[in-house]
C-alpha cells in the first residue's frame, strides 16, 4: 500500500533522510520511532508531496507520488505534527473543505462529513467555530480532516505532541479503527509506549538512516534479558574499562558499557538491581560517586539505546 | 472546479467575520477623499476680485474716462475701484493690501488733447499674478483706444474739452459737434464697415466641459479604498501559513491553482463591494451618468484584483511575514501618491505625472479620469483590459507557483 525505496532528502551538504526504505501494508500500522531531528518529519513531508525527494521512489496506492501526485494524494490522509484548521469557520465546514480538496461531492460528502463529526465526537458542536475548542477537540477535528475522504494511507506526524491524556486514549483508538477498517497507517512518533501499543510493525530512525526495522517483538527479541542501568554521578574519566572487568571478575559476567558520557555511565547487566551494592562499593573505591540511579527492563527505547548509544527523547 | 467554489465560500466566509478591516479600507479613504473634496470644492463660487487704487493728479474728462474704464462690464466683477491720496495709495501697495495702484498724473488730459508723450505710474503687487497682469493690459488697451480716438476725433474732443471748462454748451454746438463726428463716422464707415480685413470665422470643435477639481479626486480615493483592501487582503496567505492550512493543501488532490482563483474571486467580491460604495458615493455626488457606473465598477474590480494578486506574489516572495508586511506597506504610499490618490495625475508635474501614469494603480486611475470625466459613454479599450488581465493573471500565476515551490511549507 505505502512503499518508500531509498529515499534521499537533502538541503544542501546535510541529508535529512539518508537512503531510507521501507514498506507498509493495507490493515497494518507502521511506526516511524526515532528522537526530534531524526529524519522522520522530513519522510513524511516527502510521503504527502510537501517535499520532493532527492532521489528515491514514493509510491501510494501504487502511483507514485512524484510522477502521478494527484492520484497518489487522492488516497492518501494527513494529520499533521500541528493543528491545520481554519478556526474562523465552523467544524463542519473544515470537514466539507477538506472533502472537497480530495474531491468528494454532493450527498457522499454530506453522509461521510456527518460520520467523522459522529465519529470524532463533535457533532453537538459541528456549527462551533475551532477558537471556542478545546485543545484535544481541535486534535480530533484535525484527525477528522485527514480522513474525511477516506484514505487507504494514512500518515500521522506526532500527532500526540502537547496532548491530554484523555484526547491521546481517543486519538489512539481513532488510528486504531482507521487500520481496523483497513487503512495502511503511517504513524511517527518519539514516544516508545505510543509505537509499542500501536505499530504492527517499526522502523526505527536517527540521524537519517533507518537503522532497524521489524515488527514489535522482531526488533524486541534482538534485546537481551539484561537490564539498562544508568548511573549519575561523578566518575574519573580513566578506570572505566578497569571498573567494568573488576567487575565481571566478581560474577558480572554479562556485564556491558554501552555509553560514557560526561557525568552519565550506562551498563546493561543482567538482575542488575542484585549488584548494586558491590558496584556503587566498586565505584567509590575507584574515587567515584553515585549521585542518581535508574535502573529499566529491556524495551524499544532500550534497543535505541543500544542501538544509537543514546536516549531516544535526547 | 467545485474546488475553486469551496475555496471562494470559504475565504469569503472567513473575512466576513472580520468587518471592522472593510471599515477601515473603506474609512480611511473616505476621510480623506472628504476633507480633499471639502478643501477643493467647498467654496461660495464668487469669483477673486482684485483692488485697483487710483491717484487721480489730473481730475479732467480723460482721467476720469480711464478710471470709469476699470469698473465697466465684466471687469468690474474682477477689478474694484479705490480712489486714494499719493500716501494712502503708497501705503496699502506697499502693505500688499491691493493688486495694483495707478497713478495719473497732472496735464494728463492735455497731454493727450496736446499728443505729448505722457507717463501713467502702475504698481503692482508681486504677491499676485494674475489680476494684476490684467490690469496692466487694460491700462495698455485703453491708452491704445485714446491714441485711436484722439487721431480721428481730435478737433471735437479738444472743442468738447474747452466747452466743458467754460459753460453749458448751447445746442447749436452740441448740433454741430455730432453733425461732424457723424460726418466723419460715415466717411470711415466704408473701411470699417464690412472690415477691410477679410474675416473667417471658424468654430471650433466642441470641446469637452473642464472637470470639476472635486472629479479629478474620485478614481484617486476609489483605487486608494481599492489599494488599501488588496494589501491587507494579500496577506491571508501568510495568515494560511500560519495556520498550517497551506501544508495540508498541498498534500490534497486539489489543484491549487483552483485554491488561488478561488480566494481571488472572494478578493474580487469585497474588492467589488468596496468600489462599488465609494462609485455610488461619488457618482451620487457629481452626479454623473449611471451609464457609466457599471463599466467603471467592474473595471475597478478587475484592477482591485489584478492590485491583489501582485501584492500577494510580492509577499510570498519574501522568506518572513514581517519582511513581507514592510515591503507591501512601504510599497503602498508610493503607489498612492504617485498614483493619483492624493493628488489628481492632472495636478501633478508632466514628468511625474507620467511616470504615475505607469504605476499600476495610476494606470487603472488614468483610465478611469478618463472615462469619467468625458462627454461621452464609456469607450471600450481592449488594451487597457488586456493589460490588466495579462497583470491579474501574471500575478495568480505567480501566487500558484510559490505555492508549488516551497511557500506552503512551514
Amino acid at each position: 500500500m505505502l512503499a518508500v525505496r531509498n529515499l534521499i532528502k537533502q538541503y544542501g551538504d546535510f541529508t535529512a533522510v539518508d537512503n531510507v526504505s521501507f514498506e507498509a501494508s493495507k490493515g497494518c500500522v507502521f511506526g516511524l520511532l526515532g528522537p526530534n531531528g531524526a529524519g522522520k518529519s522530513t519522510t513524511i513531508n516527502c510521503i504527502s508531496g510537501l517535499l520532493s525527494p532527492t532521489s528515491g521512489h514514493i509510491s501510494v496506492a501504487g502511483a507514485d507520488i512524484v510522477k502521478e501526485g494527484k492520484k497518489a494524494k487522492r488516497s492518501l490522509g494527513v494529520v499533521p505534527q500541528e493543528l491545520a484548521l481554519y478556526e474562523d469557520l465552523p467544524a463542519v465546514e473544515n470537514l466539507k473543505y477538506w472533502g472537497k480538496a480530495y474531491g468528494l461531492r454532493g450527498s457522499e460528502l454530506q453522509s461521510r462529513v456527518q460520520e467523522v463529526l459522529d465519529y470524532i465526537g463533535l457533532a453537538d458542536r459541528a456549527r462551533d467555530l475551532p477558537k471556542t475548542f478545546s485543545g484535544g477537540m481541535k486534535r480530533r477535528l484535525n484527525f477528522g480532516c485527514g480522513i474525511v475522504h477516506g484514505p487507504s494511507v494514512l500518515l500521522l506526524d506526532e500527532p500526540t505532541v502537547g496532548v491530554d491524556p484523555q484526547s491521546r486514549q481517543r486519538l489512539f483508538e481513532m488510528v486504531e479503527a482507521e487500520r481496523d477498517a483497513g487503512a495502511c497507517v503511517l504513524y511517527t512518533t518519539h514516544y516508545m509506549e505510543e509505537a509499542e501499543r500501536l505499530c504492527d510493525d517499526l522502523g526505527i530512525i536517527d540521524h537519517g538512516k533507518l537503522i532497524a526495522t521489524g515488527t514489535v517483538n522482531e526488533l524486541k527479541s534482538q534485546l537481551s534479558t539484561r537490564d539498562v542501568l544508568q548511573l549519575n554521578g561523578d566518575f574519573p574519566d580513566t578506570g572505566i574499562t578497569e571498573l567494568i572487568s573488576t567487575l565481571s571478575e566478581r560474577g558480572m559476567h554479562d556485564l556491558e558499557l554501552i555509553s560514557q558520557d560526561e557525568g552519565v555511565l550506562t551498563l546493561t547487566l543482567s538482575k542488575a538491581s542484585q549488584h548494586l551494592p558491590e558496584i556503587f562499593a566498586a565505584i567509590t573505591k575507584m574515587g567515584g560517586s553515585v549521585a542518581e540511579t535508574s535502573l529499566r527492563s529491556p524495551n524499544l527505547e532500550t534497543l535505541f539505546l543500544l542501538l544509537t548509544g543514546k536516549e531516544l527523547r535526547e | 472546479m467545485s474546488f475553486l467554489v469551496a475555496s471562494f465560500k470559504k475565504d469569503l466566509s472567513r473575512w466576513w467575520q472580520d468587518p471592522l478591516a472593510v471599515l477601515l479600507w473603506l474609512g480611511i479613504p473616505f476621510l480623506i477623499g472628504g476633507l480633499i473634496t471639502a478643501m477643493v470644492d467647498g467654496g461660495d463660487g464668487a469669483s477673486p476680485t482684485g483692488i485697483l487704487l487710483i491717484h487721480d493728479q489730473d481730475e479732467s474728462l480723460f482721467s476720469g474716462l480711464i478710471a470709469g474704464a476699470y469698473s465697466q462690464g465684466q471687469l468690474g466683477e474682477l477689478i474694484s475701484v479705490e480712489q486714494v491720496t499719493l500716501d494712502e495709495g503708497t501705503a496699502r501697495i506697499n502693505a500688499g493690501e491691493a493688486s495694483g495702484f495707478l497713478i495719473i498724473p497732472d496735464g494728463f488730459g492735455e497731454a493727450f488733447l496736446e499728443e505729448k508723450p505722457v507717463t501713467l505710474t502702475l504698481k503692482t503687487n508681486p504677491s499676485q499674478t494674475i489680476l494684476p497682469g490684467i490690469m496692466q493690459d487694460v491700462t495698455e488697451i485703453l491708452l491704445d483706444a485714446g491714441f485711436y480716438a484722439q487721431a480721428l476725433f481730435g478737433p471735437e474732443i479738444e472743442q468738447i474739452n474747452s466747452s466743458v471748462s467754460d459753460t453749458v454748451p448751447n445746442d447749436i454746438f452740441v448740433a454741430d459737434i455730432a453733425v461732424r463726428i457723424q460726418g466723419k463716422i460715415e466717411t470711415v464707415s466704408p473701411l470699417l464697415f464690412p472690415p477691410a480685413l477679410d474675416l473667417k470665422v471658424v468654430e471650433p470643435p466642441p470641446s469637452e466641459p473642464r472637470p470639476n477639481i472635486a472629479l479629478l479626486f474620485l478614481p484617486g480615493i476609489v483605487l486608494m479604498a481599492i489599494l488599501f483592501s488588496a494589501q491587507g487582503l494579500s496577506a491571508d496567505f501568510w495568515k494560511e501559513r500560519a495556520t498550517g492550512t497551506l501544508r495540508r493543501l498541498v498534500s490534497t488532490s486539489g489543484l491549487l491553482s483552483r485554491f488561488v482563483y478561488g480566494k481571488a474571486l472572494a478578493a474580487a467580491v469585497v474588492i467589488g463591494l468596496l468600489a462599488g460604495i465609494t462609485l455610488t458615493l461619488g457618482f451620487l455626488y457629481h452626479g454623473l451618468a449611471w451609464g457609466k457606473f457599471v463599466p467603471s465598477l467592474i473595471w475597478v474590480t478587475v484592477s482591485g484584483v489584478g492590485l491583489f494578486a501582485w501584492f500577494a506574489a510580492l509577499q510570498m516572495l519574501f522568506p518572513t511575514q514581517k519582511a513581507a508586511n514592510l515591503l507591501t506597506s512601504i510599497l503602498l504610499f508610493p503607489l498612492l501618491m504617485m498614483g493619483g490618490s492624493f493628488f489628481p495625475l492632472e495636478a501633478l508635474p508632466d514628468g511625474i505625472a507620467a511616470i504615475g501614469r505607469m504605476s499600476p494603480n495610476g494606470f487603472v486611475v488614468d483610465r478611469l479620469t478618463k472615462e469619467l470625466t468625458s462627454a461621452t459613454d464609456w469607450t471600450f479599450d481592449a488594451k487597457s483590459w488586456a493589460i490588466v488581465l495579462a497583470m491579474t493573471i501574471s500575478g495568480l500565476g505567480i501566487c500558484t507557483w510559490r505555492l508549488q515551490t516551497g511557500f506552503a511549507r512551514r
